[in-house]
């Protein structure tokens, strides 16, 4: 005991911070990153209490205002702040309700594509042989094909829903998570702390999850989190191409494709949705970068 | 030096334009789509037509312009048998077929043109049946192999056609696209020449005016028929500027590249109606919108959901929303432009209470899941289906019915409804005959209804019995009793919902005069003229 004392006497060392604190720090340099985030937690609670802060509900049609708009132009009321769409239903409440449709559809596209994606890569890691070549060979096929076009064709077969366009997006993924989980794993395995691991005995699965995995997961936190943007986006573009969500859903993308042909005569109905995927991506890409150089330790000062 | 020299340059082309002008008369027609081929015979969309059977080809009777109503064309009487089972038609002398650079016409139009144009369609062993394709879709279509027993010449000038069963519209059928007549005479130089498939791509016809070139996507160009029958064209040349995107139409129109365009966008038609430099004719469409119930599936083949569906719907909103004003409520499955149309049927009106009370007598209060189809495309008949769905969706979740909204792409959306895999979808029909039978029988029928193109697969006896028997009988009173008759059957038994017939606008400048619209939704360009 004094001996310890001695050397943290002796050996003065600043305070330990925490990885979370650490990152926090790294990360809240970056304003831009932060700004993504505020925005972020203001989309995530909007979504969350969608129902108690939207004024009307997102499918309620208003037969006496079609097309009404939004509240500063010229003809519009405060009844309808962001104007009304083509068969009279209040823009604000479909952007609040969008908002919970695609955060949905991120998550659950992340959730499935990352579980999969990593019990793969881990496994063609670990394994290699015959079985790597099978699961990356694999990949390399789906990599093949562009991202939406694949979700298309997927769609194409089971048919055009929301849930078939998240397992669409979420299949289309896949191979982004399983090269980068085998390729950390494999720089991994070589590591001195894996040797010793395994010379105490540790087993094949203890190996993977409990030793390997934690240290693969900076950087499938970050590829996660760029994913997330890309998930709303390519959802949005389905819903837009009539594959995803179906009318009456208030998903962004399905509202834009709908709106299209006012271009020129309504401008909030093709404008508003645009923007929440345009912000809402842009915060979530940004977030992403941010954590990005926060969690990567060759990036740190 | 230059600069003066340009403008004298401009202005000299100017001059030169001016000349030109004042020679040659050019109307130029922005259309929507490039024609499918120029044999009528083959196709069954209005852009072929245009381009194909209404400028170049004349019929044995013709429509009149502007109308439905029947006139003397290449043939200038007609005689029916009593029994309604043969027609003898006395054809127009001095009839010229137009020249090109193959061929040379040596004799008027006669009986034998008549005899090929149809045998080339009905008799599959006729040496140009099988030229280009076998399928020709219209005479198929129209029950004519069946209906047909001979098209016999009696002399140089006369044809007679005998039937196998007396058919009302048969007149009407006469002067429908694919009964244009073509040059017997080309296709025995063509066959002498050994390439018979020219007669498809440089087509001889009779009509106002001759093609003289034509580039896909791009242009097709038309000169007078100075011998037409009719008389010569008011305009020298007709040129087709293909044009597939309303709102290049509409910048054309104004920037004087075109003088008429077909199909504006709805939302185009008030800054149209304001421009000086135009004028916007609009007429109520020969069509209907609807929405049928698949009577064959649950629980559609009760009478009683039908009428409740029916009442729930609030067809005002649908007018406002979807056609923006630019139609009319439609009670009666045929449009009111049409003879035999019944005033005195009523309407659901909107009233979801009934619409409730009703789904109970039926013993579903608690409503029931269903779906609506929903078209791809904008159709004159419904310029946005996929909105019109939405707002029935809504109205139908009023009284407790979820509907989910499908759409496939166009030619898979027509072909699986006509198997009937739909519970409830939108279509549509513009006539192209002018006949009550045109709508009543082909789209509501027992047969139709064997066949897919009824696609609320309903086949009642009494209406049946009706349209049938007003298809046999010639005289038009009784037919028009009968009709009447019918829609009342229709209206009860409630197999569609009848949404909305449409009005058509045709944008064009102000110097463009005697243009009619056609109710076909046809556009032809015989005595338009430009000041």
């Amino acid at each position: 005991m004094t001996l310890a004392a001695d050397i943290a006497v002796a050996d003065p060392v600043p305070p330990a911070i925490g990885p979370w604190r650490e990152t926090w720090l790294s990360f809240s340099e970056n304003k831009g990153a932060v700004a993504a985030l505020a925005v972020i937690v203001v989309v995530a609670l909007v979504a969350v209490f969608a129902d108690w802060v939207a004024p009307y509900s997102p499918i309620a049609q208003d037969r006496d205002a079609f097309l009404a708009p939004p509240f500063w132009a010229e003809g519009g009321s405060a009844k309808f702040l962001l104007g009304t769409d083509d068969v009279g239903r209040d823009m604000l409440s479909r952007l609040i309700h969008g908002a919970r449709y695609s955060l949905l559809i991120g998550c659950i596209v992340i959730t499935i594509s990352l579980s999969v994606g990593v019990l793969l890569g881990l496994v063609a890691g670990y394994v290699r042989g015959m079985v790597e070549e099978l699961i990356m060979r694999l990949m390399d096929i789906m990599l093949a094909i562009p991202a939406l076009l694949l979700a298309i064709v997927i769609v194409a077969i089971l048919g055009p829903s929301l849930t078939n366009a998240i397992i669409a997006v979420a299949i289309t993924y896949l191979p982004h998570f399983t090269r980068m989980v085998r390729a950390t794993v494999i720089a991994e395995m070589t590591k001195d702390y894996v040797t010793a691991a395994r010379v105490s005995g540790a087993r094949a699965l203890r190996l993977m999850f409990v030793t390997v995995l934690p240290n693969c997961a900076a950087p499938l936190i970050v590829l996660a989190t760029l994913n997330f943007s890309s998930a709303i986006l390519d959802a949005a573009a389905l819903g837009f191409l009539g594959l995803g969500a179906q009318p009456p859903t208030p998903e962004w993308g399905t509202m834009l494709a709908k709106a299209r042909e006012f271009v020129q005569s309504a401008w909030w109905v093709v404008t508003f949705p645009g923007l929440a995927v345009l912000v809402t991506v842009l915060a979530f890409n940004l977030a992403g970068d941010g954590l990005r150089d926060a969690l990567d330790p060759k990036l740190k000062r | 030096m230059k600069r003066q020299f340009l403008g004298a340059a401009v202005l000299a082309t100017a001059v030169l334009g001016f000349a030109f002008a004042a020679d040659a008369k050019t109307l130029v027609f922005c259309s929507e789509g490039s024609p499918e081929g120029f044999n009528p015979q083959f196709f069954q969309a209005g852009t072929t037509f245009d381009a194909s059977s209404r400028a170049i080809f004349n019929r044995l009777v013709e429509f009149e312009r502007g109308g439905t109503s029947i006139q003397p064309g290449l043939a200038e009487s007609w005689e029916v048998a009593d029994d309604g089972l043969s027609y003898t038609f006395h054809l127009r002398k001095g009839v010229k077929f137009h020249g090109n650079a193959t061929f040379t016409p040596t004799r008027d139009f006669n009986a034998d043109d008549v005899v090929f144009s149809f045998e080339r369609q009905w008799k599959t062993d006729h040496p140009y049946h099988a030229v280009t394709a076998t399928t020709y879709q219209y005479f198929g279509d129209m029950g004519m192999p069946d209906l047909l027993k001979a098209v016999e010449k009696v002399d140089d000038m006369t044809v007679r056609f005998v039937l196998n069963a007396p058919e009302a519209p048969f007149l009407s059928n006469m002067g429908m696209d694919f009964a244009s007549i073509m040059s017997a005479e080309q296709a025995d130089a063509l066959m002498k020449a050994g390439t018979p498939e020219q007669i498809d791509q440089t087509p001889v016809g009779t009509g106002p005016f001759m093609l003289v070139d034509y580039q896909k996507d791009a242009v097709i160009r038309y000169k007078a028929n100075a011998d037409y029958w009719e008389g010569k064209p008011a305009i020298d040349d007709l040129v087709f500027a293909i044009t597939t995107d309303a709102s290049v139409r509409y910048a054309k129109l104004k920037a004087g590249e075109c003088h008429i365009m077909p199909y504006p966008n709805p939302a185009d038609i008030k800054a149209m109606k304001a421009d000086p430099t135009l004028t916007v004719m609009e007429q109520e469409g020969l069509n209907v919108g609807y929405l049928a119930f698949n009577t064959e599936k649950k629980p559609f083949d009760n009478k009683l959901v039908r009428q409740a569906l029916n009442y729930a719907i609030n067809k005002d909103a649908i007018l406002k929303g979807v056609f923006q004003g630019a139609g009319q409520a439609a009670k009666n499955p045929i449009p009111p432009t049409i003879w035999s149309y019944n005033d005195d049927v009523k309407d659901y009106g909107y009233d979801p209470v009934k619409a409730l009370q009703l789904l109970k007598e039926a013993g579903l209060q608690g409503g029931f899941e269903t779906d609506i189809w929903a078209m791809p495309v904008q159709r004159p008949y419904n310029p946005n289906a996929q909105r019109m769905a939405e707002l029935i969706q809504a109205d139908w979740a009023a009284i407790g019915v979820k509907a989910k909204i499908v759409s496939f792409e166009w030619g898979e959306y027509l072909d699986r409804s006509k198997k009937g895999e739909h519970q409830t979808m939108l279509l549509g029909w513009t006539g192209d005959n002018g006949d009550p039978d045109n709508f009543l029988h082909v789209l509501l029928g027992c047969d139709a209804a064997k066949s897919g193109g009824n696609r609320a697969r309903w086949c009642d006896k009494a209406f049946d019995d009706l349209v049938v028997a007003a298809k046999r009988t010639a005289d038009v009173a009784a037919r028009t009793d009968l009709y009447k008759k019918a829609q009342v059957v229709f209206k009860d038994e409630a197999p569609w919902v009848t949404v909305a017939h449409s009005v058509v606008f045709m944008p064009m400048r102000k110097e463009v005069t005697g243009y009619k619209m056609d109710p076909f939704g046809i556009h032809q360009f015989y005595g338009v003229d430009i000041q």
